[in-house]
């Protein structure tokens, strides 16, 4: 039979921004995937280095617009990393809290916009994302902004946590658990979400590592690699933090690696609030940031909600000389030109959606 | 030429019974429409249509009033006049099996003797000629739902032509009043529950509903064979959408829940909308609560279960008829 290219995206509704890809059909069976990026570049990397330290990171929140404010973290922790900053004890646990419940709005809105794509079942993308804004709302209780948050500094943050905090984050908690039980019961008992997501777009573990893959797609192949529990960073080693991995490959263990890490933030987001010290949590106004100095190097790893992130930087005086950002979309897409070979045309979207890519992130 | 009286008298009766129920599917389609986007915002947790009139009533005529005063795009490789055809085509096929089908034994157009039949035979043109328009269209996602089309054609037309023959037979009848009449001390749905649930999953794929709608394919396909239609032509889909669900609630109502059959305080046309009301409302909340399924699993599900399932149907049928069971 005559093969057939087709063209998805840059528009269309299950791209999620503006990926490209060029697939070549044998029927109904794609036989190649030519993903194309690039329609979000927009040089953040060059845009740095034109800068002051502290003036760049609400354009770093902007790399990726799902969890902002891990790379917000993931800057400022390099650029303490090179100025030798040390980050203030109470600092370092209201860091954790609030990443960690950024991870968990990230991964709730990852798995509405998945479920989307694989049933069109737009029902649990809106009460995911209903889910996702009562922990948007205490991000923005703790930080001023709803969206992006700007929120690190040297040292330690803009604001301290406001009293009571704690108490209403418990009750969010609670409900999220539930919530995310119920939505675990639903998908897992729907037979027909189950043989969409199941053996499709295996990754062996050797492939997965081959490809350097990150994150939850790399945990879902077998591999339980963690940046927070291999390279632990603030204080994730004093709250038992267990790493979540699967072993099948599939999308279905991409899904699962997904809604464990919801669970274990939420437990880690409680237990941090818990063990959290009084005292000072503020970092160094901005003016006050002295010279790097010169020609300093440096890399530090997050473990983002998409994968791992790392970010080198040279130190120039007042301003980084380059910054190069390892971005984790980026790696994952590029398994787009294997894993959807041999599958359905229907069977690419689930694919594409266990991915998770978010195209700022990816394009930067 | 001299007319006989007679003829000249069904002719005007069917016209005027025609205008008339056009008159009531619009209603229906509205107000459907309306219904439909309010109870699946509900369970999305959205309002819905709120601004256009009290309670949004006014959206639906401000949405159809807006894509009717949109130019109509015809893609530059399109096969114009078929492109432009189909899909008035399809609206009046769906406006016809209404029209052929009785509201009362008596308040219909034309009481055919073949009701049944005929209704089946011009539905299943309408996988046909969506092929034809997501082909004419020029569109490779529209060419793909338009390939899909013909495979729900031939997954799930046989099981529903087989469920029809049960009904017929059990009620000695291709005519819809008379199968109503026929049920007058039993609902079909008690008689044959199993051809209930074959007829109505066989249904959904017709109309083309979640979640079978594979053509549509939201996700996948954009809008499957709709891609390239412009906004005029768009409208016209939507009221295909919604009468096609009026004509499958009616079909459900007459088949098997007892037509017009009910208490005598309210009038049987009354209870017949009642009925496919309940059914309309039943589309909705699946439409908001499954997930589309696979295409090979469709497959699958039509031939491996539906076909057999109808088959068994027809001999349980057989046997309650001869008095066996």
């Amino acid at each position: 039979m005559a093969l057939t290219k087709i063209n998805i995206g840059p528009v269309h509704p299950s791209t999620h921004g503006v990926l490209r890809l060029v697939a070549t059909l044998d029927g109904d069976t794609v036989k190649e995937i030519e993903p194309h990026i690039g329609f979000l570049h927009r040089g953040v990397e060059k845009l740095v280095e034109t800068r002051m330290y502290m003036q760049s990171p609400s354009y770093m929140e902007k790399i990726d617009y799902v969890a902002p404010l891990s790379y917000d973290e993931l800057y400022v922790a390099t650029v303490e990393a090179a100025l030798g900053i040390p980050v203030k004890e109470r600092a370092q646990y209201v860091r954790v809290v609030q990443l960690e419940l950024q991870r968990i709005a990230s991964h709730l809105l990852w798995l509405g916009t998945a479920i989307n794509d694989i049933g069109q079942l737009f029902s649990v993308f809106m009460w995911c994302f209903k889910d996702r804004d009562i922990v948007l709302k205490l991000l923005e209780e703790a930080t001023g902004g709803r969206m992006f948050y700007v929120n690190m500094r040297l040292g330690g943050l803009n604001r301290d946590l406001m009293p009571g905090f704690a108490d209403r984050t418990y009750k969010v908690l609670d409900y999220l658990k539930n919530r995310v039980g119920e939505y675990e019961e639903y998908i897992e008992s729907n037979p027909i979400f189950m043989e969409r997501m199941k053996k499709l777009g295996v990754m062996s573990r050797e492939e997965a590592i081959n490809m350097g893959v990150t994150g939850p797609v790399l945990r879902g192949s077998g591999v339980d690699f963690d940046i927070r529990s291999a390279y632990p960073y603030y204080v994730y080693e004093k709250l038992h933090f267990r790493s979540q991995f699967e072993t099948a490959g599939d999308c279905f263990a991409r899904y699962k690696v997904r809604i464990n890490e919801i669970k274990e933030s939420i437990r880690l987001v409680g237990e941090a609030l818990k063990k959290m010290p009084e005292g000072d949590a503020l970092g160094m106004p901005i003016k006050l940031i002295g010279p790097a100095p010169k020609e300093k190097e440096v890399t530090v790893k997050r473990e983002l909600p998409r994968g791992e992130g790392m970010m080198y930087m040279v130190t120039d005086g007042q301003r980084p000389y380059r910054l190069s950002i390892r971005a984790p979309s980026f790696i994952n897409t590029a398994t787009l030109q294997h894993l959807p070979n041999g599958h359905r045309l229907q069977d690419l979207f689930p694919i594409l959606a266990s991915i998770d890519t978010v195209m700022a992130d990816v394009d930067r | 030429m001299a007319l006989d009286p007679i003829i000249v008298q069904a002719a005007i009766n069917a016209i005027l019974f025609g205008v008339a129920m056009l008159l009531v599917i619009t209603a229906f389609d509205y107000i459907f429409g309306w219904i439909e986007r309010k109870l699946v915002a509900k369970i999305h947790l959205r309002h819905g249509p709120t601004r256009v009139g009290k309670f949004g009533l006014l959206q639906n005529a401000a949405d159809f009033l807006k894509l009717f005063a949109k130019e109509n795009i015809i893609p530059a490789r399109a096969n114009k006049i078929i492109f432009l055809a189909t899909m008035p085509i399809v609206a009046a096929i769906f406006a016809f099996i209404v029209l052929i089908l009785p509201l009362q034994p008596n308040l219909l157009g034309v009481n055919l003797s073949i009701g049944l039949l005929l209704v089946f035979v011009l539905l299943s043109f309408v996988p046909i000629l969506i092929f034809i328009a997501g082909w004419a269209s020029a569109n490779k996602f529209a060419a793909i739902a338009a390939q899909r089309s013909v495979i729900l054609l031939v997954s799930y037309e046989i099981p529903l032509f087989i469920v029809i023959a049960a009904i017929a037979a059990f009620d000695h009848s291709f005519a819809f009043t008379s199968i109503v009449a026929a049920q007058s001390a039993t609902w079909n749905i008690l008689i044959m529950p199993l051809g209930f649930v074959v007829f109505f999953i066989a249904l959904m794929a017709e109309l083309e509903r979640p979640p079978f709608d594979l053509r549509e394919a939201d996700s996948e396909l954009i809008a499957g064979w709709l891609t390239d239609v412009g906004a005029p032509l768009y409208a016209i889909s939507l009221f295909i959408d919604y009468t096609r669900v009026f004509m499958g609630g009616l079909l459900v109502s007459l088949l098997f829940l007892g037509g017009w059959l009910g208490p005598a305080f309210l009038p049987g046309a009354i209870w017949l909308m009642v009925k496919v009301l309940v059914v309309a409302l039943f589309v909705v909340v699946l439409r908001a609560t499954s997930p589309r399924m696979r295409l090979d699993r469709i497959l699958h599900l039509g031939w491996a279960y539906l076909i057999p399932l109808s088959i068994v149907n027809l001999y349980l049928v057989y046997l309650l008829a001869i008095g066996v069971i």
